[in-house]
């Protein structure tokens, strides 16, 4: 029978930690859209995800209220379009005809984001997929839910240092055309190194083309939790510390695998996988930095913060994976800068640079997330940064991803607004030393001598 | 079985746990567990129900409870047992 102090536990994480299902992301295969004809592709895109995702609201409110705890987001992600539009796209105009599908269909189902707006060109790039990189500044400056992401590098195959370079021109383009809004369509791009399949999170959600038909993959969440457990174990040593963490990262988690289940059965599409993630919100007390803080360092990214966020990620995922029949996605604690208003209050004060967040990335998921950077930073600049964290992925085997936002017509000191849950940020500084002659030099990196295990 | 829990948090006065009762009667609910405590001027109490013989939907329970809580100045919250369940036994 449950218990009274089970139940009081349970609600008081969700109403005061701010515990909730972070994501329910319905991923859907458009490999049957495939058209020669824009318009008739456009048609069966747009069909297929209204009719597949009719329910993904209403089901996700309903088991919401059922169980009490917030369901944040519902989301759909779908198979990158780089694929999906090859036949009929001759012109990166076509691709945005597709992306303006995808927003509508976003829009009818009632969704605030989709994700697969995406290229995988790890080891090169097909016609279709250099197209669809190209049209990225145009797509998503003029829609509003559709996320992109190319993955442009792989432990198994290397770094294309071409897409990097082509990558540095495309963020500052979408940063240009949607400079009256802090460059908010940045938000909406990452850039991957390893990036999973089945990864529920946006921006850099998408459906790869190894999954099924339809599938339910939901984020957890509940950084809060986690803070107040830590509070609890002050001064204590690191095994009582881990093991606090593992026990509340299991509770966290098992609720995610109960809302994935019940999703699952009640839209009769498969459950896929459980994303044992933390991943903040600008709200007050719902902050990562908040956790590492806790564990006793002064501000996030004094010396020390690396080490923090190590074992945080690491319990996490112990106590995540046995509260889980299947794990997946990206699977760690997040640091998206704006997201996070510990991390901005850090990168105000100083305690927290751009370098720092790098070393930071090696032992989390994902990567340099939601940073502000000044406006004026050269395409070859912003290549650099990518090229560096994408090494970090590579060589470690793990996912990495950028999703760096050059504010236009912002300087350090400056502060850009995205607003909602992308929050703010403070505009961080990057070196002044330029990187052209590396970037510059095209081709592929190749793969690590780790990479061959055949 | 479908067992359903609810918890009320607020300030106490005669009549509370009554009111909900009534409900619950009025609703073909079965109460199977009720436990309760007072800290100060505040009620805090759980009850455990079984909601196989309410006809309506779990929409419309948190609805009907939610206008109890409102007459009776308190909070109330009803939640599937599963959620508890999975989160505190392996």
């Amino acid at each position: 029978m449950v218990d009274f102090e089970e139940v009081f536990e349970t609600n008081s994480m969700i109403k005061d930690e701010s515990l909730d299902v972070r994501t329910i992301t319905m991923g859907i295969s458009l490999m049957d859209c495939c058209d020669p004809d824009l318009d008739r592709l456009c048609e069966k895109i747009y069909r297929k995800i209204t009719e597949k995702a009719k329910n993904l609201v209403s089901v996700g409110d309903e088991i919401g209220l059922e169980y009490g705890i917030p369901i944040t987001n519902k989301r759909v992600s779908v198979t990158p379009i780089s694929v999906v539009g090859a036949c009929a796209c001759r012109a990166p105009e076509d691709f945005v005809r597709i992306a303006e599908a995808l927003d509508k269909a976003a829009e009818h189902v009632g969704i605030n984001f989709i994700g697969g707006y995406s290229a995988l060109v790890q080891k090169g790039m097909t016609d279709a997929d250099r197209l669809l990189i190209r049209s990225i500044p145009e797509a998503l400056s003029s829609t509003e839910r559709v996320c992109g992401s190319v993955s442009v590098g792989s432990t198994r195959t290397g770094i294309n240092m071409d897409a990097v370079r082509i990558m540095g021109d495309i963020i500052r383009e979408t940063a240009e055309l949607t400079k009256d809004k802090d460059s908010i369509g940045c938000a909406k791009l990452v850039v991957f190194c390893n990036p999973p399949d089945d990864n529920p999170f946006m921006a850099g959600a998408f459906h790869g083309v190894t999954e099924p038909e339809t599938v339910i993959n939901v984020g957890v969440s509940g950084p809060g939790v986690v803070k107040t457990s830590v509070s609890k174990v002050k001064g204590e040593s690191f095994e009582v510390l881990c093991e606090t963490i593992k026990k509340t990262a299991f509770k966290v988690t098992r609720a995610g695998q109960l809302v994935a289940k019940e999703a699952s059965a009640r839209l009769g599409v498969p459950f896929g996988i459980v994303d044992l993630s933390l991943a903040p919100t600008p709200e007050i007390g719902d902050s990562i930095a908040d956790i590492i803080e806790e564990m006793g360092i002064e501000r996030t990214g004094a010396p020390g913060t690396t080490a923090a966020l190590a074992i945080l990620n690491d319990q996490v995922k112990k106590g995540g994976v046995m509260a889980s029949s299947y794990v997946g996605g990206l699977s760690g604690a997040f640091i998206p800068v704006s997201e996070d208003s510990s991390m901005v209050r850090a990168a105000e004060c100083g305690a927290l640079c751009i370098e720092k967040l790098e070393a930071m990335t090696c032992v989390c998921s994902v990567g340099l997330d939601m940073v502000a950077i000044p406006g004026d930073t050269s395409a070859e600049t912003i290549a650099g940064i990518i090229a560096d964290e994408m090494a970090i992925g590579m060589v470690n085997q793990k996912t990495t991803a950028c999703r760096l936002i050059p504010v236009i017509g912002k300087k350090p000191g400056d502060h850009a607004e995205f607003g909602g849950l992308l929050g703010s940020a403070p505009i961080m500084p990057v070196s002044r030393f330029g990187c052209g002659g590396f970037v510059n030099r095209g081709g592929r990196i190749p793969a690590p001598i780790h990479s061959f295990k055949n | 079985m479908s067992k359903t829990i609810v918890t009320l948090v607020g300030k106490d006065h005669v009549g509370i746990i009554a009111a909900v009762c009534n409900f619950f009667a009025d609703n073909n609910i079965n109460i199977l567990d009720i436990k309760q405590t007072t800290v100060g001027d505040y009620i805090n109490m759980m009850m455990i129900v079984d909601t196989d013989k309410y006809e309506k939907t779990f929409a419309e329970l948190t609805e009907g409870l939610g206008t109890v809580g409102e007459k009776v100045g308190c909070l109330i919250q009803a939640q599937h047992e599963d959620i508890f369940n999975m989160m505190h036994r392996i």
